[in-house]
This record gives structure tokens, C-alpha cells and sequence, in this order.
């Protein structure tokens, strides 16, 4: 066993300068500005839903996706603000207003509209495209995600894993909403909810063991040593 | 009151220490936000002396949760790697003391965890559960000295060997032993003498014998 003097000693020797980390709500914005991006280059390459102008006129519509979009947002920021040290637990409540306000506009949606589902509702094409936006949006913003916070593994790897997973999954359904015609409340609760429930179940189950595998490869060697200790 | 104090001097606070490795607050503990903030630019003194500083007060933290001094000392070299692997995160305008807690719960609280888990599926190989092929090292120790012993007084020349009975195994007294041997008490003494000499010798280890 090594003594801890001697750990200190190597600790020491490679102790290189390091980059502090900006403030978390910088690198939330810089994370939303990266997922900006993804949505726009889909936009550019798949087009919006014809109808947007149409369902932009719906409030329950707006609500929902400005709902989703919120929630994205401060989801963000939260596993930004919980994956420091020092960060506070409760920052885990900031996404609850926007996940509340965006489930809340599919469930009535739900109780309103349910009898809308046509012959036309379950298209299988549709349905095929919608999964390709969903791993187009999901799998940039995730990746991105995990090295961004990747110091957290060996911080609170559960809380940051949620609160990222959610993220990813509400803005994943903002661009489901966005760029695909889901006119039948079965495929909004589908996408969306199946979406997200998704998303923070893989989270959840395989976030911590990616973390872990993205720090020990992007952070040095003293990882390695740690992770068997 | 207008004019009040005008006329005491202005207190100096000394900003910079004059030893660059070694920066104290006003109450003359060393500053870890400052050393850290060091550490961080790649001052390697500072790191040391950071570390160094740090280091009894986690195994004061780790002790409250440990009791074996290795687990004590495993939690913190842990929470050590740690804040080596994380010290990029560490915000300088945020006080130290409390990020380092953190931290140091957090790797506490995961030993723990991985404790109780280990616990819950493995069992602890004690020393009684130990066995080697060989026969001999499965011997009580006490009963196969005991047996080496008395192999070895059977082994003693009959004069000597009537002498350690009579005055040890069955604790005579020489007065008694003389009465019943019929031998002379200096010679039962020379007797005695020899046998210790010669049991030392027999019993010896073979590797000490050369």
C-alpha cells in the first residue's frame, strides 16, 4: 500500500497547471448554444413540420413546447450548478416549473384531444423518422454532456446523470415537436413522454459507468489508480 | 460623529505574505483558498504545502467514519486523488474548507457504500480458517510443543532424565528427590544442570544447530 506521504509526493510531481472551470452557468449556456446548433443544422437538413405557423397559433402548443424547452434549459443549468463540488442539492429543483408545465400541456392535450387519433395516427414512416431526430438531437447533446461533466464521476454521478438525462430529453422532444407533425395526442405522449422516460432511464442506468468511462479517458492516469483503490 | 477618528492611524492589512509559499490569514492559519488558487497556476511548493496541511484534518473527517487506522488512511488518499483530479474546479472566489468536505463526504460516503456492499456478498477469511497441506503446520502449537518436549526427556541419558522428572515435571523439591533417588543433592543439581543443557540442545532448531 502506498503511504500517504509518498501519494503526496506524486500528487506533487504531476501537478501541472490547470484551466479553471467557468462559472456553471456559462458552460449550461455553452452546452444550450451547442444544442442550438444541432437543432438548426436539423432544421436546415430536415425542414420544420409544414403546419408550425398553424400549431404556433395553439396555445396549448406553445405552452407545451415553450414547457419542454424551459425545462431543457434549467435542467441544464441544474447539472451544471450540482456537478461541483461544493454545488447545492436543491439546485435539482430548478427544472420542476418547466417539467411541470410541459407534462401537464401533454396530459391535456391528452384528456382533450384523445378521440383525434385518425386512420393516419400510427404512420410507421413518421414514426421512423421521428427515432432518426431523436438520435440526432439525443446523441450529440449526450456526448457532449458526459465530457463536459465528466469530473463529476467521482463527485454525484447519480444527481448529475438525471439532471442531464433530462436535459437532453426535453430538448430532444422540443426538436420531435419542432420538426415532425404528431397530430394524434397517442404520438406526442409516445414521443414525448417515451422520449424522455427513455432518455433519463438510460441515464440513469448506464450514465454513471459512461461518466466513469469518460473521465478515465479523458483524465489522466491518477484515475485509473483511483478507480481500483 | 463628524471628525470622529480622524485622527487615528488607518489600520494596515498586509495583502501579499512575505513568504510566497506561505500565506496566512489574519488569524494566522494557513490560507487554502490562496494555496489552492496557487496549486491550480502549477505552484508545486504551494500544492505540497497544501496537501501536507490538509491531510490531518480528512483523517480527522475519515475517522469519524472509520475505525481501522488503513481504512482511515485508504479514505484519505481517495479524497486526496480526488481533489488532485477535480482541483480545476475549484471556484478561488469560493471558501475552501467547505468544497473540500464535500468532496471528502462524497469518497466517504462511497467506501462506505461499497463497504456495506462487500460485506453483504463476501466473508472474511479469518486466520483459523487457514490450512496448508503440510500436516505439521495445522499442529496446535502447544500440544505439539508439549509432545516435543517429553519425546526429548525420553531421550536424555537415565540420570539426568530422573532428575527433571523428580525436580521438574513432578516439582520435588531436592530435598525430597534426594530422599527418593538415593542420589546426593549436588548431584542431582549437576544432574538437572546437564539435562537443561541437553534439552536446550535437542529442542534447538535444526537450522540453528550448526
Amino acid at each position: 500500500m502506498t503511504k500517504t506521504p509518498d501519494l503526496i509526493d506524486t500528487l506533487v510531481d504531476c501537478a501541472t497547471p490547470v484551466r479553471r472551470l467557468r462559472p456553471p452557468a456559462l458552460r449550461a449556456a455553452l452546452w444550450l448554444l451547442f444544442a442550438a446548433l444541432v437543432l438548426a443544422l436539423l432544421a436546415v437538413v430536415h425542414g420544420v413540420r409544414p403546419d408550425l405557423a398553424l400549431r404556433l397559433e395553439q396555445p396549448v402548443f406553445v405552452i407545451g413546447m415553450a414547457g419542454a424547452l424551459a425545462t431543457g434549459i434549467l435542467a441544464a443549468i441544474a447539472s451544471f450548478k450540482v456537478s461541483l463540488p461544493d454545488g447545492s442539492r436543491w439546485w435539482l429543483l430548478l427544472p420542476l416549473p418547466g417539467l411541470a408545465l410541459w407534462v401537464s400541456t401533454i396530459s391535456y392535450g391528452c384528456l382533450t384531444d384523445w378521440v383525434s387519433m385518425g386512420p393516419n395516427g400510427g404512420r410507421m414512416g413518421e414514426a421512423a423518422r421521428c427515432f432518426a431526430t431523436l438520435l440526432l438531437t439525443s446523441a450529440p447533446l449526450s456526448i457532449a454532456m458526459l465530457v463536459m461533466l465528466r469530473h463529476a464521476a467521482l463527485l454525484r454521478p447519480t444527481a448529475v446523470c438525471a439532471a442531464g438525462g433530462l436535459a437532453v430529453a426535453a430538448i430532444t422532444s422540443f426538436a420531435l415537436s419542432l420538426f415532425h407533425s404528431l397530430d394524434a395526442t397517442i404520438m406526442i405522449l409516445i414521443w414525448n413522454l417515451g422520449t424522455a422516460l427513455l432518455i433519463a432511464g438510460l441515464a440513469s442506468l448506464f450514465g454513471q459507468s459512461m461518466l466513469a468511462r469518460f473521465a478515465a479517458w479523458l483524465m489522466p492516469v491518477a484515475f485509473r489508480t483511483h478507480g481500483r483503490a | 460623529m463628524p471628525g470622529r477618528g480622524q485622527n487615528r492611524p488607518i489600520p494596515l492589512t498586509l495583502v501579499g505574505g512575505s513568504q510566497p509559499h506561505d500565506p496566512r490569514r489574519t488569524d494566522g492559519a494557513r490560507d487554502w483558498s490562496r494555496l489552492m488558487l496557487r496549486a491550480q497556476d502549477g505552484d508545486r511548493q504551494a500544492y505540497r504545502t497544501l496537501l501536507e496541511d490538509v491531510t490531518p484534518y480528512l483523517r480527522a473527517v475519515a475517522a469519524r467514519c472509520f475505525k481501522q487506522a488503513g481504512d482511515i488512511e485508504d479514505a484519505v488518499q481517495d479524497i486526496l486523488l480526488t481533489v488532485h483530479m477535480v482541483r480545476h474546479a475549484y471556484d478561488p472566489s469560493r471558501p475552501f474548507g467547505p468544497w473540500l468536505l464535500a468532496i471528502a463526504n462524497r469518497r466517504i460516503i462511497d467506501r462506505l457504500r461499497r463497504e456495506t456492499r462487500q460485506k453483504a456478498r463476501e466473508i472474511e477469511l479469518a486466520p483459523d480458517h487457514e490450512t496448508f497441506a503440510e500436516p505439521a503446520t495445522n499442529r496446535d502449537e502447544v500440544i505439539s510443543d508439549a509432545a516435543s518436549l517429553h519425546e526429548a526427556i525420553e531421550r536424555l541419558p537415565p540420570d539426568q532424565r530422573q532428575a527433571i522428572k523428580m525436580l521438574k515435571l513432578n516439582e520435588m523439591s531436592l530435598m525430597e528427590a534426594a530422599a527418593a533417588s538415593g542420589r546426593s543433592i549436588s548431584a542431582l543439581k549437576v544432574a538437572t544442570h546437564r539435562a537443561v543443557k541437553s534439552l536446550r540442545k535437542i529442542l534447538r532448531p535444526k537450522s540453528e544447530r550448526t
